[in-house]
């Protein structure tokens, strides 16, 4: 039965893009059919209508789509609103702020002019690709664990949707000035965290030192960045929005772990502080471990407690 | 658009839920793929095989119908009929159909 003819071939194209544990079966019927409709045609030219049957089969990955009631898209009408509306906060936000960063540190750090732009528009290309891909990717994984059956009314796989959801008006309340504040105190740790980098603020027999420890810069630091950047964003969204939705709450769960457990790793492994500064400001007196661990587990703690309180108020 | 085919284009969507019903009415009698389709071109209900052959298993594994391979031809084929719960699904659809048909007939009646 596994020849090399025009209808294996079509057969083995569908069934290979569909669930293991249906194959031999949806390939044993497809075959059947094919083969019982092109019998139904002209006998004369057989190969011909095998042709025409396929032609009008039509493409193999479509059909094995139909057949594992897969999405054809890679964001659906569901998800596509909030893609757009993120995309748009990330592109038209939270891009600006980083390049405007970069250029500051490149002049900062003696660069000239157009050195400094070169590096702006590096950063343009290369955080705005990484921004538009990996939303682009997490979207995409949302949509198929999330709407898997693939039907029509996949609406009904959410909560039941009642006026109660509807967002409260534009007044402000007491959420929107928690919001606010906390993308300000966000922002402001991203540019408390640059600018001991850059202008190296504390002084030590003549020299600027660090406060945090510059290995941090060859790996922790960008995702504890990253997620402080979404934080940002995302209370953002929460004020324009008017509230938390499950989905931002959500985000807000990724943002916030982003930085909360590198940060606990980092103060666990008592790679926080840069030691010199240490030394400087402690003379010979040492940090207690338990200072270290308390601080770690402290903000998993908060981190935890802020993650909650953003899914109690989207559930209101 | 030219209107004729914005004619096909409507009266495609207008057609689209109808084989979901024609499909469970025909099946009363088991029948394998092809034969429903052509039997179903018969009828009036001219559907693709493209999407009458996915259709039928999603119905399958919905419950609606049953399937069982049939070997004692030549060339084994798989048929399909309807089950129990599906009599009552179709029972319930064709209901559907009569009342949007007579509310449908009952609206454009001024402009046949």
């Amino acid at each position: 039965m596994n020849g090399n003819t025009l209808t294996d071939r079509y057969v083995h194209e569908v069934v290979r893009r569909i669930p293991i544990n249906q194959r031999d079966d949806v390939a044993d019927e497809l075959r059947a059919t094919i083969t019982d409709t092109v019998d139904a045609r002209d006998p004369e030219r057989r190969e011909a209508a095998e042709r025409d049957v396929l032609v009008e089969m039509g493409d193999p990955t479509l059909l094995a789509a139909r057949y594992a009631d897969r999405p054809l898209a890679l964001i659906g009408a569901e998800l596509y609103p909030s893609y757009v509306r993120l995309l748009k906060v990330l592109l038209l936000t939270v891009l600006p702020i980083v390049t405007a960063v970069s250029v500051v540190i490149s002049l900062w750090e003696g660069d000239s002019v157009g050195a400094a732009i070169g590096d702006g528009i590096g950063t343009i290309l290369i955080v705005g690709g990484q921004m538009i891909a990996w939303l682009t990717v997490i979207f995409a994984l949302v949509e198929r664990s999330t709407f898997q059956d693939g039907s029509a009314s996949s609406v009904s796989t959410g909560a039941e949707w009642s006026p109660d959801d509807l967002p409260e008006g534009r007044q402000p309340n007491q959420w929107s000035s928690s919001a606010c504040a906390a993308a300000v105190w966000n922002a402001l740790l991203i540019g408390l965290i640059i600018w001991q980098r850059v202008a190296e603020p504390y002084r030590a027999d003549g020299e600027g030192l660090q406060v945090l420890d510059p290995d941090l810069w060859s790996g922790w630091i960008w995702p504890i960045l990253a997620g402080l950047a979404g934080v940002v964003a995302l209370e953002l969204i929460r004020l324009a929005a008017g509230g938390w939705s499950v989905a931002t709450a959500a985000w807000y769960a990724v943002a916030e772990a982003l930085v909360a457990i590198p940060l606990a790793v980092v103060l666990f492994r008592h790679e926080f502080f840069n030691p010199e500064f240490l030394a400087a400001v402690n003379g010979g007196w040492q940090v207690p471990d338990a200072v270290y661990t308390i601080a770690a587990l402290s903000v998993l703690v908060i981190s935890a407690i802020e993650v909650g309180q953003r899914f109690r108020e989207a559930r209101r | 658009m030219p209107e004729e085919e914005l004619i096909l284009t409507q009266s495609q969507e207008l057609r689209r839920g109808t084989v979901v019903l024609a499909c469970l009415a025909l099946l009363e009698t088991p029948q394998y793929g092809y034969a429903l389709l052509e039997t179903l071109n018969d009828a009036g209900v001219p559907v693709d095989g493209n999407t009458l052959y996915p259709l039928m298993r999603r119905l399958e594994k919905q419950g609606l119908l049953t399937s069982e391979w049939n070997t004692d031809e030549s060339r084994p084929r798989k048929f399909y009929r309807i089950s129990a719960e599906g009599s009552r699904v179709r029972e319930g659809l064709a209901r559907e159909w009569q009342d949007l048909a007579t509310s449908i007939s009952r609206l454009t009646k001024e402009y046949r």
